[in-house]
Parts: C-alpha cells; sequence; structure tokens
C-alpha cells in the first residue's frame, strides 16, 4: 500500500518536474516583432498582467513589455487568440517549487532518521547527555549504622556529618565549618558503599549516589557538564549528600596520563574540584567520596576545603568481625553449634562483603543439603555448612588436610574426623576397602562402609590410605593416586 | 542550480522506480524459494526508498553521474528450500532482477500504446507521464543488459556461477576476484577511446520507440 504511494508520489514529482523543465523558454520582444509573431497564427493563449503581454503555446512563449496601441491590439485579436488575465504559467511554477521544497524536506528527514539509527545518539539527546546520571536513592536502599558492624573510626567521623544534616545550627552556632568532602578510603568490600547508605539512612537528607565512571562519556564537555548538573541538583535539594563512587576514575592526578588523550578527564576533574568549592558555607550539601586508590589521587581533591577529611577504613579486626557476622547472621536460622566467635577467628582477612559472602554461602548449602534429605526438616545452618562454605576449594583437599590431621593424632590418641572423610584403603596385597573413617587410632582404622557396616582394619595390613572425598559421595569424584605415608612412616 | 536539480530529478526518479523494482525482484524470488533474510529486513517492498544507497542512488546521479548502485540484496542460498539445488537457486534470484526490468520496460511500452490510442493529442501531463515511459523502456533494458554482463559485482555473474561446472570453478574464482577493478575498466575504457556502448543502446531503444509511436499515432 505505502510502496503504491511513493509510486504515484514518484510519478507526479517527475511530472511536475518535467513539465516546469519543458517550459518553452520565454523570448522577449518589442512590440512590432511580437504582433508580428502573434499574426503567424501558432499562439493559443494571449497573456496580460499588466506590465507584460504574453502569447504561449505548447512550444511557443514570447514577451513583450511594449505597451501595444490600438491597432497592435486588434491585430492580435484578430488572430482568434484566447484571452487570459496575469502571468502565464504561474501556478505551474508555483507547483514546481513546492514540489522541490517537499523533496528537500523528505530527503533531510530521511538522511536524519538514518543518522540516528546508525548513531546511536542522534541530535535529539545532545541535552540529555549533559544531564547528570546521579541517582536518587530510595528509601529501601537506605541502611542505617546499626548495619554497620567495625569501622569505629568511620562511623564516628560520619556521625558528625549526620548530625550537621540534621541540626544544623547547633553547628553552625558554633561557628564550626563541617568537612564538606569526606573520602573513605579502604581495601574493595570493606563497606564503604555501605557507610555511605548508613549515611543516608540516618538522616532525611536527599541522597545521590553516582559512580565517577559515569562522568565520562566519548563526548568532550559531557564530563564537566554532568558534574555540574550533579551539584546542582544536590544544591537545590538540599539537604543532601552526594556519593562518588570510585572516584579515582576521574580523580586520577593531573598531567600524569599518557598525553593529551585524557583531556576529558582533566576537565572533569577540573570542574569537580570547582564544584566542591562552590557550596556557600551553609549549604548542607556533603560530599563522599569511595576509593581504594587514595594513591592516585590528585593532590588537590585532596587539600582542606574540598576532601579534606579522609576516612581509612581499615582491614577488620577480630571484634569487627564478630560484629559483622552477627549482623549479617540476625536474618539467618543458625544451629546452636555454630559459634560466631570461633567464625571470625578463622576468618582473618576477610572483608566484609566476604563475610557476608560467606554466610550467605553457608546458608545456601544448608537449604541444599536439607533438600536433598527431604524430610521436611527446616533447613538450619550447621556448622559443617559454615565450614564447607569457607573453604570453597575441592573437597578433596579438605579431605587430605583431615587425613592428615587424624593420622598425626592418631599416632598419640583416639582420632575422629571432624566432617565426612571417605578414604579408599589398599591392602597389602593390592585388595581395596572404600569407607567413611569413623575413628582411627595408632593401630586401627575403623570405617563405615557404604553399606552401614563397620570394618575394623589394622593399619599394618594397609599399604596407603587416599582421601575420596569430604562432603561429596566418593562416587563424584575422581579418583586420582595420591601417595599416602605408610602408616607405619608416622 | 535549480534547472540543473531539476533536470536531474527527471532521470533520477525513473532510476529510482526501476532499481527499487530490481531488488524487490531479488528479495521476492529468494522468499519464493524459501530465503526470507531479505523480507525479514523489510527489503521485499517496491518502495524504492527501502533500496536507496545514499552514494550510489542519490548523491551521484542527482550531481550527474550516470552511474549508481542500490544496496544489494542480501541471499543466504543456505536457506533456500531443500528442494532447491543452491546453484540454481542462486541462478534464480540473480536473474530475477534484470527479467524484472526488462518485465518493467514491457509494462511501459504497454502503457505507452495505451496512451497513443486513448489520446489523440497530449495534454502536458500526460506528456510528461509519456516522456516518464520513455525514460523508463531505455533505461530498464539498459539495467538488464548491464546487470547480465557477467562480471562479478553484477547479476550476470552469479548466474554464470549457477552454471559453471565444478572443473572451471577454480578459473571462474580467480576471474571473480578481479571483478571490480574489469567491471570500472569495462565502464571506462570505450568511453576513453569515445565510444559509448551504453549511451548508444538507450539512444538505438528511444529511435525505436519513436517508430513505435509514429506506427501507432499513424
Amino acid at each position: 500500500m505505502r510502496s503504491v504511494g511513493i509510486w504515484v508520489l514518484l510519478i507526479a514529482v517527475f511530472c511536475v518536474v518535467y513539465v516546469q523543465v519543458n517550459q518553452p523558454e520565454k523570448e522577449y520582444l518589442n512590440a512590432e516583432k511580437f504582433v508580428e509573431r502573434v499574426e503567424t497564427g501558432v499562439f493559443d493563449e494571449l497573456w496580460f498582467d499588466g506590465d507584460e503581454t504574453a502569447a504561449t503555446s505548447d512550444s511557443e512563449h514570447v514577451v513583450t513589455r511594449d505597451v501595444l496601441d490600438e491597432d497592435q491590439w486588434q491585430a492580435v485579436t484578430a488572430t482568434g487568440i484566447e484571452y487570459r488575465d496575469g502571468k502565464p504559467g504561474v501556478w505551474q511554477s508555483l507547483l514546481f517549487y513546492v514540489v522541490l521544497i517537499l523533496v528537500a524536506v523528505v530527503a533531510v528527514v530521511f538522511f536524519l532518521r538514518r543518522m540516528q539509527g546508525g548513531g546511536g545518539g542522534g541530535l535529539g539527546n545532545v541535552f540529555e547527555l549533559r544531564r547528570t546520571r546521579a541517582k536518587l536513592l530510595d528509601d529501601g536502599a537506605r541502611a542505617t549504622f546499626a548495619d554497620v558492624g567495625g569501622c569505629v573510626e568511620a562511623k564516628l567521623m560520619l556521625g558528625d556529618v549526620v548530625d550537621f544534616l540534621r541540626h544544623p545550627n547547633r553547628w553552625l552556632d558554633a561557628g564550626a565549618r563541617l568537612p564538606r568532602g569526606i573520602l573513605l578510603e579502604g581495601p574493595p568490600g570493606c563497606g564503604k558503599t555501605l557507610l555511605a547508605r548508613a549515611v543516608a539512612g540516618e538522616t532525611d537528607a536527599k541522597f545521590y549516589t553516582v559512580s565517577a565512571s559515569e562522568f565520562v562519556e566519548m563526548f568532550v564537555g559531557v564530563g564537566a557538564a554532568r558534574v555540574r548538573d550533579t551539584f546542582e541538583t544536590a544544591a537545590k535539594n538540599a539537604p543532601a549528600v552526594v556519593f562518588i563512587d570510585e572516584l579515582d576514575a576521574v580523580g586520577r592526578r593531573r598531567g600524569s596520563g599518557t598525553g593529551s588523550a585524557n583531556d576529558e578527564r582533566e576537565h572533569t576533574l577540573n570542574q569537580l574540584l570547582v564544584s566542591l568549592d562552590g557550596f556557600r558555607p551553609n549549604d548542607r550539601v556533603v560530599v563522599i567520596a569511595a576509593t581504594n586508590r587514595v594513591d592516585v589521587l590528585d593532590s588537590a581533591l585532596l587539600r582542606p576545603g574540598r576532601f579534606d577529611r579522609r576516612v581509612k577504613i581499615d582491614l577488620l579486626t577480630r571484634a569487627d568481625r564478630e560484629a559483622v557476622l552477627k549482623i549479617h547472621a540476625k536474618e539467618k536460622p543458625l544451629s546452636d553449634e555454630v559459634s560466631l566467635a570461633a567464625l571470625a577467628d578463622e576468618t582473618d582477612g576477610f572483608s566484609g562483603a566476604q563475610l557476608e559472602s560467606l554466610l550467605n554461602e553457608a546458608a545456601l548449602l544448608a537449604v541444599r543439603r536439607t533438600r536433598l534429605q527431604d524430610d521436611g526438616e527446616k533447613p538450619r545452618i550447621t556448622w559443617q555448612d559454615v565450614r564447607a562454605a569457607l573453604d570453597p576449594s575441592d573437597s578433596r583437599d579438605r579431605v587430605f588436610d583431615q587425613l592428615d590431621a587424624i593420622l598425626v593424632e592418631s599416632t598419640t590418641q583416639l582420632a575422629e574426623p571432624t566432617g565426612r572423610a571417605v578414604v579408599r584403603c589398599e591392602y597389602e596385597d593390592g585388595s581395596v576397602v572404600e569407607g567413611e573413617v569413623v575413628w582411627m587410632d595408632a593401630s586401627f582404622v575403623k570405617l563405615r562402609r557404604s553399606d552401614g557396616s563397620g570394618l575394623v582394619i589394622a593399619k599394618h595390613q594397609l599399604r596407603r590410605i587416599e582421601p575420596l572425598a569430604g562432603t561429596e559421595r566418593a562416587t563424584d569424584v575422581r579418583p586420582d593416586a595420591f601417595v599416602g605415608r605408610h602408616p607405619d612412616a608416622l | 542550480m535549480e534547472d540543473w536539480f531539476a533536470r536531474s530529478l527527471t532521470f533520477v526518479i525513473p532510476l529510482w522506480m526501476s532499481l527499487g523494482v530490481h531488488e524487490w525482484a531479488h528479495a521476492w524470488a529468494a522468499h519464493k524459494l524459501g530465503d526470507d533474510t531479505a523480507r525479514l529486513l523489510g527489503r521485499m517492498s517496491l518502495n524504492p526508498f527501502v533500496h536507496l544507497d545514499p552514494v550510489g542512488t542519490v548523491l551521484l546521479p542527482l550531481v550527474g553521474v550516470p552511474f549508481g548502485w542500490a544496496k544489494p540484496v542480501p541471499v543466504e542460498p543456505v536457506r533456500f528450500r531443500r528442494s532447491v539445488p543452491m546453484a540454481w537457486g542462486v541462478l534464480l534470484t540473480a536473474i530475477a532482477g534484470p527479467v524484472s526490468n526488462l518485465v518493467l520496460a514491457a509494462v511501459a511500452v504497454g502503457l505507452l500504446a495505451v496512451l497513443h490510442l486513448g489520446f489523440a493529442d497530449f495534454p502536458p501531463y500526460v506528456d510528461a507521464f509519456r516522456a516518464l515511459l520513455l525514460v523508463l523502456v531505455p533505461l530498464n533494458v539498459l539495467l538488464a543488459v548491464f546487470n547480465m554482463l557477467p562480471i562479478p559485482p553484477l547479476d550476470g555473474s552469479r548466474v554464470v556461477e549457477g552454471l559453471v561446472s565444478p572443473g572451471w570453478r577454480p578459473t571462474w574464482d580467480r576471474v571473480q576476484s578481479c571483478g571490480p577493478g574489469l567491471l570500472v575498466a569495462v565502464i571506462v575504457l570505450p568511453l576513453l577511446v569515445g565510444v559509448s556502448p551504453l549511451t548508444t543502446v538507450y539512444l538505438g531503444i528511444l529511435d525505436g520507440l519513436g517508430d513505435f509511436e509514429a506506427w501507432l499515432g499513424g
């Protein structure tokens, strides 16, 4: 249907253009010549518009600007030519110009649409690009300081900010200038973002969160414009907190980049510096930035008046870890034997994020375990789940350690594995028996075989003991050669 | 300026129509053989604008270069129906374009005859339509002939490809690899020695049409 319309349109355009192009050319003549030509009788129409007199046929078009006298008029009209008012072909050329303009407009629209389709952005979005990408944090994502385990120093510092946002007058009366920029620095996953969210949760300030990398676009000047827009938006909605994540994306030391390719980033940084300066003293806008590369930041960012307060968030201490674990375990059904204090002991060097992930993993394992048992029991996280989650490496490695431990222990006392340890025992004559280790002492090993029967083997009968699996079934594990120590050698 | 632009339009519009029909025919043939790639891309349409190439079909003809190309319709031989041997499918889709141009030329000749039977004397706009037909006929014959040249980017090469026996295949592939150069040579060389076969054919057909019209009129 559309094609038919376009064909009709094309044919129409062709006809209009063709008619116009093939208009006979105008010949300008004086009065005598004009009359002479008209008297030959080849013309069909006579036109008069006050200034010019014209005679036209399909192939000829003669015009005179002279005024024809009485006799000449009579001679002309005597040929039986048809008389018309106005200029010949006016509406035709009008139509022609309308068509030309239409064609041009259609062509421009056509090409613009193509450009937009291909280029992704298009012209319409230029102004949208300059808008801030900062997102207003909604209430659901807000946290409180109670959600943050450890980080005592940071909480103290941010507590001041919170109080400033809540009761600004208390601080202004004392003539205090609160740091308007706070830089949270620390290793990944230590809770920088969580702390910022807690600030938002503790106050009713608007909380804008933006990642520094969102400032930078492929277009020059966009980064700076976005920084400006971010701060303007925040200032308009004060009291507000602007949280800039991964500040090092734009805050890198100026002039250290590779050549001039990073000019755009420097513009963005300059604008950020200016914007940080720009608040009036009683603007209730606080900027919190987070980075884990404080060493690469431009020194101008760190000077007083900008990010003058640097809060270093260190790795968690044992007590911190316990606090964090408590927070994350709040919602999880833990078995009684799970000791968070013991777990805190074992998780030296873990960050908050890792601790959270650890407990989550344990919960997943607990669900999986109870689902496999399928006895309608509600999943509870046992110590075994926590152990399994703590060591994500192959369960066989755990059996190695376990086996080593009980072999060592068993030389002096009766040793029991803390978890499940499936082993393969190879007799001196080459025959093999597999089973779960129940206990072991200096002389004997007791295995529980898969059919449930127990078996006590004298160690001196065995050539070697090979670990198979921890929590997995023995058949799920590839049996690869373990050069076991001869029990006698222990 | 506007005169020049208008004159270009009177050539470009019939060209667009012809190329539109040509490319539609490729797409339609492929569709009939089971490959709906072109149809899914919206190319199975008589609307010339979906086949336009900004440079080859708009810019060059408008500035008066009597040469152009449309966006080629993609054909995926592997998607043909199983009952269609791929070589034959390629041949048929390739030949559909030139054939469609011949059909369009025939239709234009038919319309010309109708015009002559319907009107003793042509009013200006009927005359313009007649002029359109007078461009369409030789243009389409020319397009059909030119596209059937067995030089690689052109449809004729794919027809040869369908016919070539496996033994000659390597030779043919070698010829194909220098296709674009060959094409330029075929276009440019006659112009250099002062002959323009395309123009000669074009004018010859116009002559024939003149005789045809005279015969109809008389």
